[in-house]
């Protein structure tokens, strides 16, 4: 199973202050530890929400556009990592060994799996083979499409 | 630049409600366009907090809280990655999505990412030479899926 694993933000995440320089390295190490026990598919960090913006949809299809940052620091995200697993305890023995992503402050690291197809029911299955599908040639076009865009460049 | 276009969480998704097959078409049809467009990077959903954990690091001590959480404008319920020019490109997409919640109030959060040039002498070169493995391996694990 695929798990999102959230790393909420604090203050001083939200300052846009870097992480000191052992915990990069630590969280380097962890990263090589998730690599090879072949969980990790993906991990990141987010700038601070004054870099970000949110888009309200409201009754009415009415769109609005709000500027960062958000004053309640507990709903944002400061970064993430996505991870297969065997179930969500493995997950949480894998938590158990990160580094303390927030040093000198609490923090906390949200786990949440990820719908997988078969979560959506017959009555979706078909369509959403079809889509998957789709989505598949299309990513297939995109790739075809660049490599003969680089072709081109490397020609000049 | 990259940004993660986060999708709130709301009391109907938190319920584990499904869309309708009219809005699984929608957003099908939204991010079809996404790819078509170069922008789709990654995107995906989360299943409701119920199923979900936190870790919570305090003074050196690890506590395991089980889901759900009820502080739902707390909560992620989906979200992407878009490669995009810049954060206008992002809300320019963000406006033309199909409403990711029908008949609630919902907010996409757009947040770009740091980037490696971001990080200064904060970066030793051994970290800095780590981090250009770690993606390095990244991609390839992102390519053996398309």
């Amino acid at each position: 199973m695929r798990v999102m694993v959230i790393v909420k933000a604090s203050k001083t995440s939200e300052t846009g202050k870097l992480p000191p320089k052992e915990l990069l390295a630590e969280m380097g190490k962890f990263n090589e530890e998730l690599i090879k026990a072949g969980i990790l598919l993906d991990g990141d960090g987010l700038k601070p929400s004054s870099k970000g913006k949110r888009v309200r949809f409201s009754p009415g299809k009415r769109r609005t556009v709000i500027d960062g940052p958000f004053t309640e620091t507990k709903e944002l995200v400061a970064g993430y990592w996505i991870w297969q697993v065997k179930s969500l305890d493995e997950a949480v023995e894998w938590v158990r060994r990160s580094p303390d992503p927030m040093p000198g402050e609490e923090s906390e690291i949200e786990i949440r799996p990820f719908y997988e197809p078969e979560d959506f029911g017959a009555e979706y299955a078909p369509d959403f083979k079809a889509y998957e599908e789709r989505l598949e040639k299309g990513r297939a076009e995109l790739k075809a499409f660049r490599a003969e865009a680089e072709k081109l460049n490397a020609k000049k | 630049m990259r940004v993660m276009v986060i999708v709130k969480a709301t009391r109907n998704s938190e319920a584990g409600k499904m869309p309708s097959a009219q809005a699984f078409a929608d957003m099908g049809m939204f991010n079809e366009e996404l790819v078509k467009a170069g922008i789709m990077l990654a995107g995906d959903g989360l299943k409701p907090s119920s199923k979900g954990k936190r870790l919570r690091f305090s003074s050196g001590k690890k506590t395991v809280i089980d889901g759900p959480f009820t502080e739902t404008k707390e909560l992620v319920a989906g979200f992407w990655i878009w490669q995009v020019k810049s954060i206008d490109e992002a809300l320019e997409w963000a406006r033309r999505c199909p409403d990711p919640m029908p008949g609630e109030d919902a907010e996409l959060e757009i947040r770009p990412f740091y980037e490696i040039e971001d990080f200064g002498p904060e970066l030793t070169a051994e970290v800095r030479a780590k981090e250009a493995e770690l993606r390095a391996y990244l991609e390839t694990q992102a390519k053996s899926k398309k």
